[in-house]
């Protein structure tokens, strides 16, 4: 008979990805570049947004993106077309970047001179949320018509993000979207949610999320 | 459903352990989940057979610990079980609050000789 005993462990399994994450944080907040994760569900405006984004700062601000996407490229060319320097990362299948998928794409992106990297996560408001990519901040984009219920539904992507972007508002009249309704649900998960309404296509509401953001960067920078 | 990827992370980091303390069979491995988690303890358990074919562990039992997690209140300063409420303080009805822990993934123990 064998001499079976207990072994306490208590070891994480985030654990290394934790401790990547925060290295990575450190090293950006070192080199001076901010990286923003930008998480949201698959069509809800990610790459307009980006699009709009950096027609608006491109001028005052040198910026990268990284897309993530479990195959193709269409959104690394619609990107590239802004003039923003741009890498197209594929997971493989999987549903989330961690730290590690991260510092490859950033090494393979050259942060040489870049003030902001958007890293444009797998569209998905499950998987992204659980792992820590390094990101100085986290943002997510909510679109009308997918409903104003979603902090209920994804409750952890609600919680780890710095800012909410509502995107689609020029939609409001034809879904049953209650943007106080959305808003108190997501700042009972998460009090210091910033809650920014936008329409990536008209461009309303994109010089409060400009106006965010910067105040991020210089922020990060200080 | 990213348990399988995490699940082989376990299988790893246990096999590492087997090497340091010189182990040669492991009977069960004992992990901790939090309430937060969103590693759903069901599909760990259904995923786990998958992940350890082959390997060391191809006869090591599951075992999953579900951890409550509490959150302080910001308003009163009193503990509660936050998934419990629902994140409203049951002392003073504040949903300022600091949640202490709740999305652990831990290998908590493993029973081996």
């Amino acid at each position: 008979m064998n001499d079976f005993r207990i072994l306490t462990i208590k070891a994480s399994v985030f654990a290394d990805n934790d401790a990547r994450a925060d290295e990575l944080r450190k090293q950006l907040k070192d080199d001076k570049v901010f990286l923003l994760n930008l998480m949201s569900s698959p069509g809800s405006g990610k790459t307009t947004t980006l699009e709009r984004t950096i027609e608006t700062i491109g001028e005052e601000l040198s910026i990268g993106v990284m897309e993530a996407d479990i195959d193709s490229d269409v959104d690394a060319r619609t990107i590239g077309e802004t003039g923003a320097k741009v890498i197209q990362l594929h997971t493989g299948g999987m549903c989330h970047l961690d730290a590690q998928m991260t510092s490859q794409g950033l090494a393979g992106l050259g942060t040489e001179g870049l003030d902001l990297v958007v890293l444009e996560n797998v569209g998905n408001l499950v998987c992204p949320a659980e792992f820590d990519t390094g990101a100085s901040k986290n943002a997510m984009i909510l679109s009308v018509p997918e409903g104003d219920d979603k902090p209920l539904k994804y409750p952890l992507m609600f919680t780890i993000c710095d800012v909410l972007l509502i995107n689609k508002i020029d939609a409001m009249d034809f879904f049953d979207f209650d943007l106080e309704a959305c808003t108190r649900r997501a700042r009972a998960l998460n009090p210091d949610i910033q809650v920014i309404p936008i329409c990536a296509k008209t461009g309303e509401g994109i010089d409060r999320w400009v106006t965010w953001l910067k105040e991020e960067i210089k922020n990060w920078n200080a | 459903m990213h348990e399988l990827g995490v699940v082989i992370e376990v299988i790893k980091t246990v096999e590492q352990l087997m090497k340091e303390h010189q182990l040669t069979e492991v009977a069960t491995i004992v992990l901790q989940i939090g309430e937060l988690s969103s590693m759903i303890p069901r599909f760990v358990q259904d995923c786990y057979p998958a992940a350890v074919d082959g390997t060391l562990l191809e006869k090591t039992t599951l075992e999953i610990e579900i951890l409550t997690t509490n959150a302080l209140c910001q308003g009163c300063g009193k503990v509660y079980p936050v998934v419990a409420h629902q994140g409203v303080c049951p002392h003073c009805g504040s949903t300022r609050r600091e949640l202490l822990g709740g999305r652990e993934f831990l290998i908590k123990e493993i029973i081996a000789c």
